[in-house]
This record gives C-alpha cells, structure tokens and sequence, in this order.
C-alpha cells in the first residue's frame, strides 16, 4: 500500500509543545454473550484436511572423469600383437616372438593354459551342440478340439444398414473395409447414410476413414496390387473407386447411363499390367469390365445369357463372380436364377465367351470361389446346401453338404487348408468344414451373431474370419490352430477325395448318357415295320426296365459307398498319419471292387446289352488305366 | 477546547468525517458478506487500506493508527476498551462498531498530529 500525501502545517505550530492530557479508558464495544447465536452453527466433525508430507528431493548431476575405451578385434589365428608389432612383417614377428619365448613366465602360463585349452576342446567334443533335435519328429496336428473366438466387434454408427461386403487390407491384417447397405428392395428409410468405413483392426470404436460415395456400397474391395486403392459397387449401379491418401469422395464414379441398372453386387479386380482394371456384375445379367483411370465407359461388356447367344433379354442377373489370379482369362458367375457360368472373357465369338453353365442351385447362388490349392475344384453356395464342383463335370456337383434349416447367405475356402472351407447361415452361425475330418457335418459352428450372417471374409493368413450381420455388426473371429496349421499330406489326401468324387459323377454321367441312347434306340426301333414294330416296343420295355433297374443299382450303390466312406475316414482318423496310407490303398481296392460291381450289375439283367455294355467297359478300362497312372 | 479558527479548524480532527470514511470502507468491503473465515483476513486489508487511503487524501498533518476487528457471531461475548494519553486539543479517535446477522465489524481510527 503506497501512500503518499502532502500535508501543511503552520510554521507556528512547529516545534510546539506537546501538551499531555490523559483520556481514561474509554469502552469501545460491548458485545455480550449470545449462546443463541450458537445455535446457527453446527460442529463440523470430523473436518477433512488435506496434508501433504512429500519428501524433499534435489537434482544434481556428477560428471565423471572421462574414461576412454576403444575398441579392438582379436584374429584368434594370428594372436594379439601389442602395437608395435606389424603382424604383416615376418622380421618383426619373429624378434617378438624370440623375445617372449624367452621370457621365464611365459612357459609356464602356456603349460597351464594348454591344460585348460584342453578341457575346454574335450568339453566341445564331447556334446554336439548345434545339434538339431527333433528334427525327425514331425509336427503332430494339434490335440485341442477345433474353437473359434471373437476378437472385436465393429458396429455400424448408424441404423438400419446390413454389412454388406468385407474387404481386408492387402498388405496384412491390420485394416477392414466394410460397405454398409441395407439390401431389403426398397425398404432402406429415405435417409439412410450412404457412407461406409474403413476400420483399424485394434480401434473398434470409431473407423479409421470414411467413404461417402453417391449411394450406399453394396461391394468393396482392395486393390491387391495397390494398397491405397478401393473401388466399390454402388446400390445404383455405379462403380466408383477411392484412394485412401486422398479422401472420402470418390476419386470418379461411372456414369449411370452406361453402368449397371441394378446394384452392382460384386467388383473384382482384374490382373492387369496397369493394375487397375476391374470387372463388376450385377443382377441386370451384364458382367462390365472398367479401366478406373476412365471410368465415364466400361471397356468390355458381357451378357450372362445360357443360350450362348448374347442376347441380353435372355440375360440371367448374378450375384456372385468369381475370378483367379492365376487364370487371368477365365472367371465364373454365380445367377440369381441358379446356374453357375463359366466364361471366357478372350472368346473370339459370343458363344465362346460362355464356356458353360453348370446347373448350380435351386435359388440363387450367393458365393462361389475356386479352392485356392485345386483350382479345378470351387464350391458354390446357394439355396440350403454348399455344393463342391469339378470343373470338368458339367451335370452335377461332386460333392455336396446336405439342407441345413436355415438359408446359407456366403461361403469361402481357407486359404491355408485346401480341406476347409466356412459357411455362414441366417440364423447367425458361421460353420467351418473339414473335409478331411467329417463330411456329412461342419466341423465347427460358431454362433457369431443372433441376426442373420450376410457376409463373410477370410483373412489372407488364414486366422481371422470377418464376419457381418444383417444389423450391420462386423465380428472378427480368430480360429483355433486346427484350422491353419497345414498338414504335411493334406494335399494328397483332399486331391485323393476331390478325384474320387469327378471319378465318380464322371461315371455317372457316362451311365446318364448311355440311358439317353438306349432310350432313343428303343425309341427309333419304329421304323422297322411288322416285327421291326415288336422289336420296337421290346426295346422300349427292355430299356424301361433297365432304366429302373439301374437306378435301383446306384441308389443302393451311393449308399454303400457313403457309409464305406465313413467308415474310411473314421479309420483313417483314428488310426494316425501312416495308416491313412494304408487307408488310402484300402479305398483304392474299394473302388475297385465297387467298380467290377457294377459291370456285374449292367451285365446280368440284359443280354442285347452286349454292344452296350461294350461302351461302358471301355470306358471303366479308361478310368482304371488312369487309376494305375 | 478546539480552535475554531479557519486554519485550526482544518487542521484538527473531524469526528463525522472520519467516521464517515470508515463506514463507507466498512460497507464496500464486508456490507453484504456472510462470514467467511478464509476471507477475513482480505477484509480486513480491504477496509484498513480504504480507510488510511481517504484519511491521508484528507492532506492533513496527522499521524493515523487504524484498527480493525472482525468477529463472527457465536455467542462469544467481546469487550475492549481503550485509553489514550496525548493531547486533546490537537488529536483524537474515531470508533465505529457495524454489525451484520453473521458478524461484527470494529474499527478504531486513532489519529495524533504530527
């Protein structure tokens, strides 16, 4: 507080006197006693009050003297010379050594480090120790029984929206891309959000980028060549691709007049030398190919039609295509009619370009990949049943689970284990099969979800399996060891099983077609007149009969052979690696037997089969002379 | 016995205006507070000063001792008194007791001529 004031006083009073006077005590304040007051004040007991004792520390540093190391390598070979010495001059190594052999000391430090050097070699030689151990023990398949756990969980920040394709990050399992789209035909609410996102594995509580395209993505993929690149199909019928550097609008969209006119339910990326071109179908039955650097027009155009004409009238919509690196030309699509087509995308004239179109399904095909390790071999799943087909056979599939209660909505195959392969359902299960454990049930079902499964997707590495639900969840699913150890003779034996099976609807199809004939023989037998018309009707009965009869055969034949086949795969299970090989041969013999069967069976009830029967013993010659190669 | 010559008249203590300086510093510090005890002891600064502010802005020859008690209402009864032995004519005290529901306020300003 400063104060500072000018103040006068009158020269006469200075030095004036001063003159005392006593003032007695005088009261100032009285306050008495009021214990009322009091009463206004409660006694705060008890009172927190907060001490703090902290011990009292101080900072100081110390430098020490500076200590200087160098370093130095020791040839072992050639000693370590004191510094004066070059190792290089022959004279100066031997003045040194003279000297030093001379010195006293030095014969008895050699005498009593050659001992220890000795004891030191022994010790070496006794034990190898770069011995590899266990080498020739080979890696037992793990005992655990097969289990899946759920590692994250993504959840779409808005409503009403399905996971409607899943994408991983190329370059490992780090990232997701998730298109979110609600797929109910025209029941998605006005405004619903168009976006879809990019998750970090690690961060499930907000996606690591956004994607706003024009209209909801229905699918999204990496680019496998580049990793900063995505390109999705738009619920529209646009394609657009984004680059992850560069933002969440879409770098370019195609346009929708020369696009598709439905939502374009999958794009894959072609193998190219430019490493961006693309392909995309959908169910107004075109397959379009784009380039994405000019995406107003696609480069190529194809029509799903199953009468080989191009005719786009004709043309069945799809909703799954599948296509192998590998064989960059060649690609499948799965219709929503049912019917799978294989296409060549270089045919020189329209009917080449389908190749040809294998029944598939009852409704629907949903998914449809090749098996990364047998290319020849792809599953398709569709209606209640996930079918396995060789490519070879054109009529059925070769292998097929049975109906399951509820609808099967995606499938894949491992990408590690050429035997496993995972389905997902609508009641929310995602089942793992193994062929080579069981084949009439999964292996594994894992309820992932209590809403329906709508999309399903394989981590490179085999481990993690994403999986999305109709209410726009994503589940990350990590799978026991089992299920991505690979075993050492699993190839074989899955190639064993996959050619059996083609060996098999191989032969039936040769017994359909034989049918065929003889039906048009017996049925042709009419143009002999007079007895040529008794042979005629004959035939036809003969060939009725046979038909029964011979159904009757292979209907009882199937089931034997299924049960054989447990029984088989039961015994080899059991049994352990070595003996599956047995088992293997045991099959073999099996079929054999199986095989000579039959011709009994077509020989006995007909004898005009002669000509007939001829045909088909040439063609099991065939078969058995592949079995022996 | 006070002068009431013009210049003595300036120059001695006046009564009213001091007590009036020391109500208003009573007011404008603690006229519409409840008691606070970690607030006391800026109140009492806060009337001290005020008061010694307008008293020295008086430019009068004066040496000032102000004084001032703050006591919350608690049944405690309070009594003080003082004594001064000076000279009357020339110097003098000034005593305001204030009270609020919660505490009393006691301000003593003693003033001696220089």
């Amino acid at each position: 507080m400063e104060i500072q004031y000018v103040y006068t006083k009158k020269r006469a009073e200075f030095g004036r006197q001063c003159i005392f006077s006593d003032r007695p005590a005088e009261l100032l304040v009285d306050i008495a006693p009021n214990p009322d007051a009091l009463k206004e004040f409660v006694e705060r007991d008890p009172v927190d009050r907060g001490v703090q004792v902290v011990q009292e520390m101080s900072e100081h540093d110390v430098n020490t003297e500076r200590f200087e190391t160098d370093s130095h390598g020791l040839n072992h070979a050639e000693g370590g010379w004191p510094k004066d010495v070059n190792a290089q001059e022959v004279e100066q190594v031997i003045r040194f050594r003279k000297k030093v052999e001379k010195d006293e000391m030095y014969i008895s430090t050699v005498q009593t480090l050659g001992g220890q050097m000795e004891h030191c070699i022994k010790q070496n030689n006794a034990i190898d120790i770069y011995q590899d151990y266990f080498s020739d023990v080979e890696i037992q398949a793990s005992e655990e029984p097969p289990s899946a756990k759920t590692i994250n969980v993504f959840k779409d920040p808005y409503k009403d929206r399905g996971v409607a394709h899943i994408s991983w990050y190329p370059d490992g399992p780090t990232k997701l891309a998730i298109a979110y789209c609600n797929t109910d035909f025209q029941r998605a609410p006005k405004d619903t959000s168009t976006e879809s996102y990019v998750w970090d594995v690690i961060n499930p509580n907000s996606p690591e980028m956004t994607l706003k395209p024009v209209s909801p993505l229905v699918c999204l993929e990496y680019n496998p060549k580049d990793a900063h690149i995505l390109v999705g199909g738009c619920y529209n019928g646009q394609v657009a691709y984004w680059d992850c550097r560069k933002g969440s609008q879409p770098i370019e969209t195609s346009e929708v007049s020369t696009g598709h006119r439905d939502p374009v339910w999958k794009v894959i990326w072609n193998q190219s030398k430019t490493g961006t071109e693309c392909f995309s179908v959908s169910t107004d039955g075109q397959v379009l190919w784009w380039d994405i650097r000019k995406f107003a027009e696609p480069i190529e155009k194809l029509y799903l039609d199953a009468t080989k004409k191009q005719d786009a009238s004709q043309a069945q919509g799809a909703y799954v295509l599948e296509y192998e690196p590998t064989i960059p030309t060649k690609f499948m699509a799965g219709s929503e009619q049912g019917a799978i087509f294989s296409c060549n995308r270089k045919g020189k004239t329209d009917a080449d370009k389908i190749v040809a179109v294998y029944p598939g399904h009852i409704g629907p095909v949903y998914a449809l990949q090749r098996n990364p390790q047998f290319p020849k071999i792809f599953m398709s799943v569709g209606d209640w049943t996930t079918r396995i087909w060789s490519e070879d056979i054109k009529e059925n599939a070769i292998m097929w689970t049975k109906y399951h209660q509820s609808g099967l909505t995606d499938g894949c195959w491992s990408t590690v284990r050429p035997a496993v392969f995972f389905t997902s359902k609508t009641d929310g299960t995602l089942d793992v099969w193994d062929l080579l454990f069981k084949q009439n049930d999964p292996t594994l079902t894992v309820q992932v979800s209590d809403e329906p499964l709508q999309s399903l997707r394989l981590q490179e590495h085999g481990r993690l399996m994403a999986c999305g639900s109709q209410g726009g969840v994503a589940t990350i699913v990590e799978l026991s060891e089992g299920f991505y150890a690979q075993n050492r003779n699993e190839r074989n034996l899955v190639n064993t099983i996959f050619e059996r099976e083609t060996r098999r609807e191989k032969i039936l199809e040769a017994r359909h077609r034989e049918m065929k004939l003889k039906e048009k023989k017996g049925g042709g037998g009419d143009d002999e007149e007079e007895h040529g018309e008794e042979q005629g009707e004959d035939l036809m009965a003969k060939a009725e009969q046979d038909f029964f009869a011979a159904i009757e055969n292979e209907k009882k034949l199937r089931e034997r052979r299924k049960e054989e086949r447990e029984n088989a795969m039961r015994e080899a299970e059991s049994a352990g690696n070595e003996e599956e090989q047995g088992g293997e041969e045991e099959r073999q013999n099996l079929e054999r037997v199986e095989e000579g069967g039959e011709e009994e069976a077509d020989n006995s009830p007909n004898e005009e089969q002669a000509a007939a029967a001829a045909a088909p013993a040439e063609e099991k010659g065939e078969t058995e002379g592949n079995e022996k190669a | 016995m006070e002068d009431n010559s013009p210049a003595a008249l300036q120059n001695s203590f006046n009564v009213e205006e001091v007590s009036q300086i020391i109500k208003e510093g009573i007011e404008s510090s603690i006229g519409t507070s409840q008691y606070q005890q970690n607030k006391v002891n800026q109140w009492t600064s806060a009337i001290i000063e005020h008061c010694l502010n307008h008293l020295t802005r008086l430019e009068k020859p004066f040496k000032y001792v102000v004084n001032c008690v703050i006591m919350q209402k608690n049944g405690a009864g309070l009594h003080t008194a003082s004594s001064c032995f000076w000279d009357s004519q020339t110097d003098g005290s000034c005593t305001i007791k204030w009270e609020s529901k919660t505490m009393h306020a006691i301000v003593n300003v003693f003033a001696l001529a220089i």
